[in-house]
């Protein structure tokens, strides 16, 4: 019964930005659910809301009018400092850039977000060092950024959203800046979090990646079209 | 959050980027150790002129020149400065001396003194040294110590003798390691025979002997051409009787003089003077110190500012990953005050160090005041100039900031 509870519900989600006094609709009255375990695509040419969609779902931004439940909190109310903690717990996050922190060894960026929630700080080396296991660099602990490939810097960051055991993978266009052998290794990752039950929603504008996820979400003009 | 790990954060980005961590440092450090030198210097200076004082005696008056209002100095510098500078003309007479010492039983010894630069030359040596003209007293009164020779006698004041006696560093200049007891210097166009060298006594300016010229006073008033004297000193048989004569000696002066135009200070005054003088001279130079302390805190707040907006995307990023503004808020605040404090901590360290090693050669007295206040304010110039970017990094839009490039 686990597979059909619903961990994101958007109500009739609208997101207004004003841009040199005209409003401009990135959002238009967007109504949707994923359920856990599902691993699904958003993709939308750009324009089409979808970094706000994904600011959205990832609790970056709330919506200008409508309703979002994640994980059955609703979360489209809260402050910045509620919000942060949200993010913390619930949101793994992985970006095109992979946004490791330079000079910084591949386990501390992975222990980054242990820091914020409290975890005691015995215990956290332990559990980076295990996750990084988990995306195949165990052997690279004490590793740079710099000193790392496109696709380990990304699996880093892959192994730095899983850390918190979050609700949710929210991944933007997490190959764009890999080559293609990288990019198929990560997405290889994703499939296999996948199996392992792992909700993932992913960001892409690419149709390629899109298709390999389990269901496609198509945006334009701030709507759901599909 | 647990405080280790904020703290924990603050140092990783600070030992990250560790030359520019020193070098934002570096203003509060030279700041520090300015303020405590600057403030060793000038409480050295007083600790010195004012033990130098002190080894002339408690029991000392001075006559000087000029109505001089001591009760005002020693609130203030300004009046202060008028009791050593000589812009008054001296209506003191080598006869109010000796009237003074025949009047008054309590007194012990009276000498008078006139002053004129001068240079003294041996054969091919010269020095420009200071020619005091005094009487034969002011050995006793200063407890002068020989290191050939004794002082001219109260007859060859009289008879204005042109017999000298030498400090020790003019001395040692004109004649080396001869004797100079019995050979003749000349200053301006006097010759004078030497009869004594004085003993070396150390320090400078004019509380020292070692590079004055001790001749009769009658003599250096006919040379010089000098009528009335610039100084009375007289020493009482104890320190218990000085407040009780000065009035005395007042009365002997006004009975001669058509008004006061003269000031009767003992040495208790002129200490609390010079005091006054010298703690202003101290309070000026550590201010001009605290000055730099000043530009040092405005310079973390120039590389914090710029810092923020370097590390605009690791900002993005940590407030992504959960990071609330007040952590943001706190990571900041935290290096700011790293930066200050440690940099208070070096400074401290090299300006007790540097006045350490400076005492060797001037007069140095590390103070615990100027030591407490320079960290107290680079820890507060911290806080202080760490606010403004610490809030401006707190506030960033975790959405604008992952998007900066």
């Amino acid at each position: 019964m686990a597979k059909t509870k619903n961990i994101l519900n958007l109500e009739n989600v609208s997101k207004i930005y004003q841009m040199d006094g005209v409003s401009v609709k990135a959002l238009d009255n967007v109504t949707l659910t994923i359920t856990e375990g599902d691993f699904v695509s958003i993709i939308g040419p750009s324009g089409s809301g979808k970094s706000t969609m994904m600011h959205i779902v990832g609790c970056l931004d709330t919506p200008t009018s409508g309703k979002v439940f994640l994980d059955g909190q609703e979360v489209s109310q809260m402050s910045e400092r509620q919000l942060a903690q949200v993010r913390n717990k619930k949101i793994g996050f992985v970006f095109q850039q992979f946004n490791l922190l330079p000079r910084t060894s591949a386990l501390e960026n992975v222990s980054l977000p242990l820091l914020y929630n409290g975890t005691p700080s015995s215990q956290i080396p332990q559990k980076a060092a295990e996750v990084l296991g988990k995306v195949g660099l165990g052997e690279r602990l004490g590793h740079h950024p710099n000193q790392l490939s496109g696709g380990q810097q990304q699996r880093v960051a892959i192994a730095r959203a899983l850390v918190t055991d979050p609700s949710i993978i929210l991944a933007d266009e997490p190959t764009g800046n890999l080559d293609s052998k990288s990019g198929v290794e990560i997405m290889d990752i994703f499939k296999r979090l996948h199996h392992q039950g792992r909700t993932i929603i992913l960001v892409t504008h690419d149709d390629e990646i899109a298709d390999q996820a389990q269901r496609i979400i198509r945006l334009r003009d701030g709507k759901v079209i599909n | 959050m647990e405080p280790k790990q904020l703290i924990k954060i603050a140092t990783k980005s600070l030992s990250v980027n560790r030359s520019r961590s020193f070098l934002t440092a570096l203003g509060v450090i030279i700041g520090v150790a300015s303020v405590i030198l600057l403030v060793s210097v000038g409480s050295g200076l007083k600790d010195f002129i004012t033990g130098q004082m002190q080894d002339m005696g408690s029991n000392l008056i001075m006559i000087v020149p000029g109505d001089i209002d001591i009760e005002g100095a020693g609130a203030g510098g300004e009046a202060a400065s008028g009791a050593f500078s000589s812009v008054t003309v001296s209506k003191l007479e080598l006869s109010d001396a000796q009237e003074i010492e025949r009047s008054l039983p309590q007194i012990k010894d009276t000498a008078a003194m006139v002053m004129a630069p001068g240079l003294a030359s041996y054969k091919s040596e010269s020095f420009s040294g200071q020619v005091i003209g005094t009487t034969q007293n002011y050995v006793n009164i200063r407890n002068s110590e020989f290191e050939k020779g004794s002082f001219f006698t109260q007859s060859e004041v009289n008879s204005g003798r042109k017999v000298a006696v030498l400090g020790y560093s003019i001395a040692e200049e004109l004649f080396g390691s001869q004797d100079p007891v019995g050979e003749k210097i000349k200053v301006g166009d006097y010759r004078y025979l030497i009869i004594g060298v004085m003993k070396e006594q150390g320090g400078q300016g004019s509380l020292t002997s070692d590079d004055k010229i001790f001749v009769p006073i009658t003599t250096a008033q006919r040379q010089f051409g000098i009528d009335n004297i610039s100084l009375i000193f007289t020493q009482v048989n104890s320190s218990d009787e000085v407040t009780s004569t000065i009035p005395l000696i007042e009365e002997v002066m006004l009975r001669r003089h058509d008004e006061e135009d003269f000031t009767v200070i003992d040495q208790k005054e002129i200490l609390s003077t010079v005091s006054a003088i010298l703690d202003t001279l101290t309070i000026a130079l550590g201010g001009i110190a605290a000055i730099s302390l000043l530009v040092g805190g405005i310079g973390i707040m120039n590389i914090m500012l710029v810092s923020v907006t370097e590390r605009t995307r690791e900002i993005g990023l940590r407030k992504a990953l959960g990071a609330t503004p007040e952590v943001i808020l706190t990571q900041f605040l935290i290096e700011a005050v790293f930066l200050s404090v440690g940099g208070g901590i070096i400074g401290i360290l090299l300006g007790s160090g540097g006045a350490i090693l400076l005492n060797n050669f001037i007069p140095m007295a590390i103070t615990a005041w100027s030591v407490i206040l320079a960290f107290a304010v680079s820890a507060g110039v911290g806080i202080i100039f760490g606010i403004a970017p610490a809030r401006r990094a707190s506030l960033l839009s975790p959405i604008e900031a992952l998007r900066y490039e």
